[in-house]
This record gives structure tokens, sequence and C-alpha cells, in this order.
């Protein structure tokens, strides 16, 4: 089996020393401490006497708030400077000039700048498992959210990937991916907030579609999904109807997955674009339109 | 092997390159000659596929290298003027690394890389790190670099520049191994005397244009109509010039302190009528030869012409 070059050697260079171990088992530490801590304050309330799957939700839900916002902000601080430091170091071009495919340079760098919190989320899965241990929480509602972690982390480094392609500086382009993701989390809840305000004959009952591009909101919804909680979140985004769940919405299409279906989308389109980008005999798309002028001309001239 | 015809290429209104035509047979070194900014540096990137040219057509051993740039990758290494390197590998990982983009495996990638260890001179280097050598052991990392698919073509790119003489010298000795090995090589320089020793022909490019290129005695010829002799004399340069000046085929000569370089028109004959001559009259001659070329004079004559006119 051929494995990438690119990712193998980033790989070698990653994981030498202790320098990986220790941020493994650092992070592992961290989480330890955040579930045992919720874990044993919820078995010393004093109004709590047995067993409640109500322990394994809590500690479920902090750990699971955790992972994500590390995958939020350590992600794009990763791969927004993949190809914009290769170009700072001058080394893309000595990676240009070898038969290398640009989309298996891209891809190379994309996975191994995400690698490693794609293997601190899988590290952790063993603490996760944790929470089997009070019920509440099945290994399907765990494989689900650790799906929509890895979906999600590749789509923010798709998105770090594009613009440190397109970008020549690495700040510029952590800066543009940080706001990205800014405007994917906020922005689109103010614009769908406006567009409610704007159309007072809004139907509740169905769901805004530029929410399905949050990654907050397909995450909230994930957990509200899988806790069978219908208020919250959930009234917000119409899947509600009182205390159970909306007839109209229950045929819709859950807003996590739309959100992963929406990522996929986003993350092959910036995958290609990023390649196309450091393709440095590509055509331009004005070059392609004027040698179609040229040939129309030619054609009309020849009748 | 290699050729480029009417190769154009423009960034917005500047032309960098301008209908420039090339033919390098195998086995070749040509060396490529021009003052910065000329668009030597813009043809060895389109060569390699680093850039994509506004027009032309480049072949090697007749198989277009635009349309068919990954194919042509296998058969080209490339080295360019600035490049920076993997500083938290190895040696023997970055030479490694490159093979394997090749897809050279297991012991063939263990001998390839040491091999060309061998073959620069950084055997005893293995197993530093890239970041710890200095510039010139990098300068020759890169070379290896180049040299790892064992390609047809190499293009080297100022290979020499920043390099201290000690350096330099090293990396000529390197060259001339690998142009007995037979490769076809198009190398780039500012150091003009290095390249007429190396190579077995010369282009030089100004403004784009490829202005005048062949082997060194065809551009001696084509610049001054002839061949250039130089004459050293202990003392009595002016007689020595006086006497050279009786001869119709001897022209454009420049005097310097002790010697004569002058344009030669007739053949071996004449040339030892001169020498006799100059000797009978009691010219302390100390030498009297054929020029080799000397580059840098061609190169200043040739590139000089916009700034006259």
């Amino acid at each position: 089996m051929n494995i990438n070059p690119v990712l193998l050697k980033e790989l070698k260079v990653r994981m030498r020393g202790w320098k990986a171990a220790g941020i493994i088992a650092l992070y592992l530490l961290v989480l330890t401490v955040v579930a045992v801590f919720i874990i044993y304050t919820t078995f010393m309330d004093p109004y709590s006497s047995n067993i409640d799957p109500q322990v394994s939700i809590g500690a479920y839900t902090a750990l699971a708030v955790f992972q994500f916002m590390l995958i939020m902000f350590i992600v794009p601080a990763l791969t927004a400077g993949a190809i914009s430091g290769e170009r700072e170091k001058q080394t893309l071009d000595l990676v240009l000039c070898t038969r290398l495919k640009p989309i298996s340079i891209i891809t190379g760098k994309l996975f191994a700048s995400t690698s490693q919190t794609l293997l601190l989320i899988i590290a952790s899965f063993p603490l996760f498992s944790m929470v089997f241990l009070f019920g509440g929480i099945s290994i399907k509602e765990v494989m689900q959210l650790f799906g929509f972690y890895i979906v999600t982390a590749v789509t923010i480094g798709c998105i770090g990937i594009f613009f440190s392609a397109h970008l020549k500086r690495t700040t510029a382009s952590t800066v543009f991916t940080y706001g990205t993701l800014a405007f994917l989390a906020f922005g689109t809840i103010f614009i769908g907030v406006f567009y409610i305000r704007i159309f007072y004959n809004w139907d509740y009952n169905k769901f805004l579609p530029i929410l399905y591009s949050n990654p907050l909101t397909g995450f909230g919804s994930l957990l509200a999904e899988q806790f069978g909680y219908y208020g919250g979140i959930n009234a917000f985004l119409g899947l509600s109807a009182g205390s159970g769940q909306n007839p109209n919405a229950a045929n819709a299409i859950s807003p996590w997955l739309g959100n992963i279906i929406f990522d996929i989308v986003l993350s092959a389109v910036l995958l290609i674009l990023s390649a196309a980008r450091i393709n440095p005999v590509r055509k331009s798309i004005f070059s392609y339109i004027r040698f179609r002028g040229r040939k129309k001309k030619k054609a009309s001239d020849s009748i | 092997m290699l050729s480029i015809r009417n190769l154009n290429k423009r960034y917005g209104r500047f032309q960098a390159v301008s209908d420039l035509n090339l033919d390098v047979p195998e086995g070749e070194i040509f060396g490529f000659v021009g003052p910065n900014g000329a668009g030597k540096t813009t043809t060895m990137k389109i060569i390699c596929g680093l850039l994509r040219a506004t027009s032309g057509e480049i072949t090697l051993d007749g198989v277009d290298i635009i349309q068919n740039s990954r194919r042509m990758k296998e058969k080209i290494g490339y080295m360019p003027d600035f490049f920076g390197v993997y500083d938290d590998l190895k040696v023997s990982e970055y030479l490694e690394f490159y093979a394997s983009i090749y897809n050279i495996k297991g012991q063939e990638r263990k001998r390839i890389t040491d091999d060309l260890l061998e073959l620069v001179d950084l055997g005893s280097k293995r197993e530093a790190y890239v970041d710890s050598l200095s510039r010139g052991m990098k300068q020759r990392l890169c070379l290896a670099r180049s040299l790892v698919h064992n390609p047809r073509l190499l293009v080297l790119d100022e290979p020499a520049s920043g390099m201290d003489p000690r350096a330099r010298f090293e990396m000529k000795e390197i060259l001339k191994n690998l142009k007995g090995m037979g490769k076809t090589i198009i190398i780039s320089s500012h150091i003009l005397p290095e390249l007429a020793e190396l190579c077995t022909s010369i282009g030089i490019i100004d403004q784009g244009r490829m202005v005048i290129s062949g082997s060194n005695e065809e551009i001696m010829q084509q610049v001054y109509n002839k061949k250039v002799v130089r004459l050293k004399v202990r003392d009595r340069l002016d007689d020595a010039v006086l006497i050279l000046k009786e001869y119709p085929f001897v022209d454009k000569l420049v005097i310097g302190e002790n010697t004569i370089q002058a344009g030669f028109g007739g053949g071996d004959g004449e040339m030892s009528r001169v020498l006799s001559n100059l000797i009978n009259r009691g010219i302390p001659v100390v030498s009297f030869a054929q020029m080799d070329g000397n580059l840098e004079d061609v190169f200043m004559k040739v590139t000089k012409g916009d700034d006259e006119q």
C-alpha cells in the first residue's frame, strides 16, 4: 500500500521524541480530571443516593463540549500554516517540481495537520467509555459523536488549508480561518435571526437552511437528540413542538446530519480549489473563457 | 534532447521571456548566462513545470513538457537558486522523503540515498539534522535531492551562489563528476569563468531574449568575428602593439598591463608568423596563445547593447 509521502514525512517528524506522547498524556489527564470532578460532585449530591444516568449524561456532555472546543480552537492554528508555511520556508517548489500531484500534497498536509487532533480525539475514546458504567449513553451515541468530531475537524482543516494555499502569509491565513469559523458559528445565527425578524410569517416548524452550515448548531442538536431533549436549542431550531418532537421536523433531516453533509461537500470543494491554487501550470478560468471566445469567433468568421 | 521553440512568458505588461529558442543535445552541459532579471530563472521554472508559459513549446525527447508536465517531471531534476530545507529531518530522511515521492522503496531507497550522499560528499553527515548543515552542505544536499530519481535532464539555477571559494570548488568537482556520468545539464551562474570551464555550450540571455548561443568557440567567433589571442610581454608593450597593427587580420586590440588581447582573423600559420616576427624584433614575449574564451568580456559586450543605443 502506498501511503502519501507528505503525510508519512510529517507524521515521522511530529511523532518523534517524547513531545507527542507527552501532549496525549497531558490531554487525557485533563479530560480525566474533568470527568472525575463531575462524577464526584454528582455522587456527593446529598439528595441522590443511587446510581443515576444523569451522572453519565453530565460527564458525557462536559467531555463532549470540552473536546469540541478543542477542535474549534486547535485545528485552525495547526492547518492555517500548512501550505503558506512551506511557501515561507521556500520548500513548496521542491515538492511541486516532483511527480506528486497537487491534490496529494494538499491531502497529505491536511491529514498531517489534523492527525494530532484526531489522535487526541481517538485516544480519548476509552475515557468516554467510562460513562457506560452509569448507563444512559450507548456506544452508538458515542460513535455518532466521534464521527461528528472527525468530520468537523477535517472540515475546519480544509478551511485552514484553503486559506493557507490562497494567501502568502500564515498570519493572514490564520486570521481568515478563524474569521470564517466565527462566521459559521455565530454569523449564520445572526443572519438567521435577521431573516426571521424580516419575514414575520416565518414558519417556526421549519429549520433555517443556513444553520445547516453552523457547527455549533449541529453539535448542539446532536447532543440534544441523543438525550431526547426537545427544548432549548431544538425549540429554537424548530425541532420541538411543546414537550415532544415536532412531527414536521421528525420528517426533516436532523441539523447535525445536515451539518455533516454540508461539511463533506464544503471540504471536497475547498480541497479541489486548494489543489488548483498550488498547481503551478493550472489554466486560469479567464484564459479558458478567452480561448472559448476565440474559438467561437473563428467559427463565426469561417461561416 | 531538450528543445525550446518561441517561448514567451508575460507577467501583466512585463515580458519576462521573449521568443526564446534553444536546443540542448543529450550529454551537453549548457551554461545559461544573463544579468539579474534577464529571464533565466523564469525559463528554468517553465522547463521544470513550476510556471506556465504564455506561449511556446518545450519538448524533451520529442514529448511536450507543458502538456505532459507530470510525466516529464520524472525525467527532470531541479535545483532552485533559493530554497529551504525541512530542518526537522535528518539528512538521510530528507533524501528518503524525496525518493518515496518517486515510489522508490526499501533497500533500493537506502542504496540510492547512500550513493548520492557519497557523490556529494555528505556520507559522514547521514544522521545529522539538515538544520545543522552549512550553506554549502545544504546546496550539495539539494543537488543530491534533485538526482534522487536519476533524471535525464538536470536544471541547476545558480547552484554555487552564496558559497565560499572552497564550497564552490567542491560543487564544481561534483558537477564535473555528473558531466562524466553523461548527464544533460542546464546550469545558470553569474560566475562566468567557471561556466566557461565546465560547459560544452553557452547561451547568453538579456531582457528575456537569447542574445547568443553556441559552444564557447562559436560564441567568441560570433562576437569578435574571429578568434581571440592573448599576448603577454615582459616590457616594450608599445612596440608589440605597433608590430601587431602591421597585420591586417589583427584588430580590436585591448591593451592591459603587459598584456594585449586581440581579434585574430588568420589561421595557425599566421599565428606562428606573428609570433616569430615579435621575437625576431626583440619583443620579450612571455606567452602568446589563443584564448579559450573570456566569457565575461563577451557577456559585457553582448548585454550592454541597449544601454548604448
